[in-house]
C-alpha cells in the first residue's frame, strides 16, 4: 500500500505526462489535420 | 517532477537564501509570485513607452516622427509586451502566489517547472527587443511589424529578421505559459486541502483553472502556426504560399483560433478576482457562485467556436458567415450572467469604496461597455464597416484595459497589503483610481467615433476630419500614461513602510488567505488547513 504522499506524487506524474502528451498531438494535428479539413470552411 | 517534490520537501524548513541567488534559484510560490508579478508590472511600462511614441505620430495629420513602417513597429510591440509580457505574467503571478493559499497547499505542485517558466520570461521579452534596436546600428529592417498575433496580413511580406525573432519569442513565450498552465492544473487537481471540494474552491482558482484548459488547448496551435511560417520562410514549405498551392487564409484560422480564446486567457483571471472584491466591500457572501462557475465554462466552450468573427470580411461562405455571428453573439449570455452576478454581489450590500473596490466597479462599468460593443461587432453587414477601423481599437481596449487592467490594478490594490504587510496610501490610490477613469475614455471615447466615421487602424496618418478625435485621444493617452506612474508610487511607498496590515487587512474579507498574517509566512500550510 502507498502512503497518501506516494499516491498524490503518482498522480502528478500521470497528469503531467497525460497533459504534455495532449500538448504534442495538438501541435502535430495542426500540421497534419488542419489543413485537410478546415479548407471546407472556405 | 517527483524530484523537484522532494527537492521542496527537502528545503521546506530552511530560509531562502540571500541576495540575487534566492531569486534565480527559488522554487518558493510566493517568491515566484512576485518575479511574475514584477516582470508583468515593468513590462506594463515598457509597452506604455512604446504606444507613447505611438500616440505622439497621431497627434497631428501627417507624418511627423516616425516612418509607417517604424510605425508598424511600435504598435506590435506594444501589443505582444502588454498582452504576452504585462497582463499575462502578472495574472500568473497572482496565481503562484494566491492559489496555494487559497486551497491551503503548501506550494505549487511543480516548483521547479514553475521557475523555469518564469525564467524564460526575460529572455524572450529581450529577444523580441533585439531586432527593434539592432535596426538603429544599421542591421536588419526592426521588429515585426505584424499585429499582436502577426495577423495583419496587407504585411505578410515583410522580410527581415524581425518576425524570426517574433516568431522565436512566440514559441518561448508559449513554452513558458504551457508550463504555467500545467503547474495550475495539478495543483488544482491535486494539492487542494482535506476539504476543499471543487465547488467550494474560491472563484479566482476556478476562473485560473479553465484559464490553464484553454491555454493548454490553444497555445500549441498557435505555437504550431508560428512554426509553419518559420518553415515557410526559410525552409521551402508552402503551407501558406498562394503562389505554390498553400493557403494564406490558413494562418488567419490558425491564429484566430488561438486570438480568440487568448482574448479570454486575459480575461478569466480578472472575472474570477472581481468577485471577491465585490464581496469583501459589500460584506456580502458572493453572489450566484454556482451559476458563475457553469458561466466560465460555457464562455470557455464557446471561445473555441467562434474565431472567425474576426475574419468576416475574408470571404468566407455566407454559411459560415451567419455561424460566426451567431455563435459570437451567443457568448453575451453567460458573460451576462456573469455580469448580474456582479451586480447581484453589491446589490444592498453595506458598501464602502476603497481603491480596490473602486477599481472593482470600474472594470464592471467598462469591461461592460466592451462586451456591449462587442455585441454589434460579429454581425456581418456592419462588420464590413467596423473590420480594420478604430472602432475595432477602441472594443478592445475597453475590454483588454477596462476589463483585464482595471481587473489587475483591483488585484494589486486588494493584496498587496497582503503581500507586503503593510497598507497603501489610500488618497492616492483613490487618486491614481479616478485619473486612470478619466484618462482612459479621454482616450478610448474619440477612437470609437473616428472608426465610425471610416478611420481605418493599422497607419500612420490620417485624413484630416480624423484630427480632432485624434488630438483628443492623443492628449488622453499621454495624461494616462503619466498618471500610471502614480502607481508605482504608492507601491513603492507602500513596499517601504506605511501603517501595518492586519492579517484580515480588510473588515469584510473572507478566504484562507486572509486567515494567515500580512505578510504570510515563507512556508505556509505545510500542515493542510481544516476546511468545513
Ligand atoms: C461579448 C463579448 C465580445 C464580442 C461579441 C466580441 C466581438 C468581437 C468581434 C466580432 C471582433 C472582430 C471585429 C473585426 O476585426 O472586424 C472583435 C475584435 C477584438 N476583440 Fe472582441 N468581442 C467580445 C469580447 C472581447 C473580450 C472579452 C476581449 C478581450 C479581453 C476582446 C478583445 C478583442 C480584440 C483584441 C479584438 C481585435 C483583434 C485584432 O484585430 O487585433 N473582445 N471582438
Ligand atoms: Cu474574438
Amino acid at each position: 500500500m502507498m502512503d497518501e504522499t506516494g499516491k498524490r506524487k503518482q498522480r502528478t506524474v500521470q497528469l503531467v505526462v497525460a497533459l504534455v502528451l495532449f500538448v504534442a498531438a495538438i501541435y502535430a494535428a495542426t500540421f497534419i489535420k488542419l489543413p485537410v479539413w478546415l479548407p471546407a470552411l472556405q | 517532477m517527483t524530484e523537484a517534490i522532494a527537492a521542496v520537501a527537502h528545503d521546506r524548513h530552511g530560509h531562502p537564501p540571500a541576495g540575487i541567488m534566492r531569486w534565480l534559484t527559488t522554487t518558493n510560490h510566493k517568491d515566484l509570485g512576485i518575479l511574475y508579478m514584477s516582470f508583468g508590472g515593468i513590462m506594463f511600462f515598457i509597452g506604455g513607452a512604446f504606444i507613447m511614441a505611438v500616440r505622439a505620430e497621431l497627434l497631428l495629420p501627417g507624418l511627423q516622427l516616425l516612418s509607417p513602417g517604424m510605425y508598424n513597429q511600435l504598435f506590435t510591440l506594444h501589443a505582444l509586451i502588454m498582452v504576452f509580457g504585462a497582463i499575462m505574467p502578472f495574472a500568473t503571478g497572482l496565481n503562484n502566489y494566491l492559489i496555494p493559499l487559497m486551497i491551503g497547499a503548501p506550494d505549487m505542485a511543480l516548483p521547479r517547472v514553475n521557475n523555469w517558466g518564469f525564467w524564460i520570461l526575460p529572455f524572450a521579452a529581450v529577444l523580441l527587443l533585439i531586432p527593434f534596436f539592432l535596426q538603429f546600428s544599421g542591421i536588419g529592417s526592426g521588429a515585426s511589424g505584424l499585429g499582436w498575433v502577426m495577423h495583419n496580413t496587407s504585411l505578410d511580406l515583410q522580410s527581415g529578421i524581425g518576425i524570426d525573432f517574433a516568431i522565436f519569442t512566440i514559441h518561448l513565450l508559449g513554452i513558458s505559459s504551457l508550463t504555467g498552465a500545467i503547474n495550475v492544473v495539478v495543483t488544482v487537481l491535486n494539492m487542494r486541502a482535506p476539504g476543499m471540494a471543487l465547488m467550494k474552491m474560491p472563484l479566482f482558482v476556478w476562473a485560473w483553472l479553465i484559464t490553464a484548459f484553454m491555454l493548454i488547448l490553444v497555445i500549441p496551435v498557435f505555437s504550431a502556426a508560428a512554426t509553419m511560417l518559420l518553415t515557410d520562410r526559410h525552409f521551402g514549405t508552402h503551407f501558406f504560399d498562394a503562389a505554390n498551392g498553400g493557403d494564406p487564409i490558413l494562418l488567419q484560422h490558425l491564429i484566430w483560433f488561438f486570438g480568440h480564446p487568448e482574448v479570454y486567457i486575459v480575461l478569466l483571471p480578472a472575472w474570477g478576482l472581481i468577485p471577491h472584491i465585490l464581496a469583501t466591500f459589500s460584506r456580502k457572501p458572493v453572489y450566484g457562485y454556482r451559476a458563475q462557475v457553469y458561466a466560465l465554462w460555457a464562455i470557455c466552450f464557446l471561445s473555441f467556436i467562434v474565431w472567425s468573427h474576426h475574419m468576416l470580411t475574408s470571404g468566407l461562405p455566407l454559411a459560415a458567415e451567419v455561424y460566426f455571428m451567431y455563435s459570437t453573439m451567443a457568448i453575451s449570455v453567460p458573460t451576462s450572467v456573469l455580469v448580474f452576478c456582479w451586480l447581484g454581489a453589491i446589490w444592498r450590500g453595506a458598501m464602502t469604496f476603497e481603491t480596490p473596490m473602486l477599481f472593482a466597479l470600474g472594470f464592471v462599468a467598462h469591461f461592460g461597455m466592451g462586451a456591449l460593443t462587442g455585441m454589434i461587432l460579429p454581425d456581418v453587414a456592419a462588420n464590413a464597416q467596423y473590420h480594420n477601423s478604430y472602432v475595432i481599437v477602441s472594443h478592445f481596449h475597453y475590454t483588454f484595459f477596462g476589463g483585464g487592467i482595471f481587473g489587475m490594478m483591483a488585484a494589486v490594490y486588494y493584496w498587496l497589503p497582503k503581500f507586503t504587510g503593510r497598507m497603501f496610501d489610500e488618497k492616492l490610490g483613490r487618486l491614481h483610481f479616478w485619473l486612470t477613469v478619466i484618462f482612459f475614455n479621454v482616450t478610448f471615447i474619440p477612437q470609437w467615433f473616428a472608426g465610425l466615421d471610416g478611420m481605418p487602424r493599422h497607419i500612420a496618418d490620417f485624413a484630416l476630419r480624423f484630427s480632432a478625435m485624434n488630438l483628443i485621444s492623443s492628449v488622453g493617452a499621454f495624461l494616462l500614461g503619466l498618471s500610471q506612474l502614480l502607481l508605482v508610487y504608492i507601491v513603492v511607498k507602500c513596499v517601504r513602510g506605511g501603517p501595518k496590515a492586519t492579517g484580515q487587512v480588510w473588515e469584510g474579507a473572507q478566504g484562507l488567505e486572509f486567515t494567515l498574517p500580512s505578510p504570510p509566512p515563507y512556508h505556509t500550510f505545510e500542515t493542510p488547513p481544516e476546511v468545513k
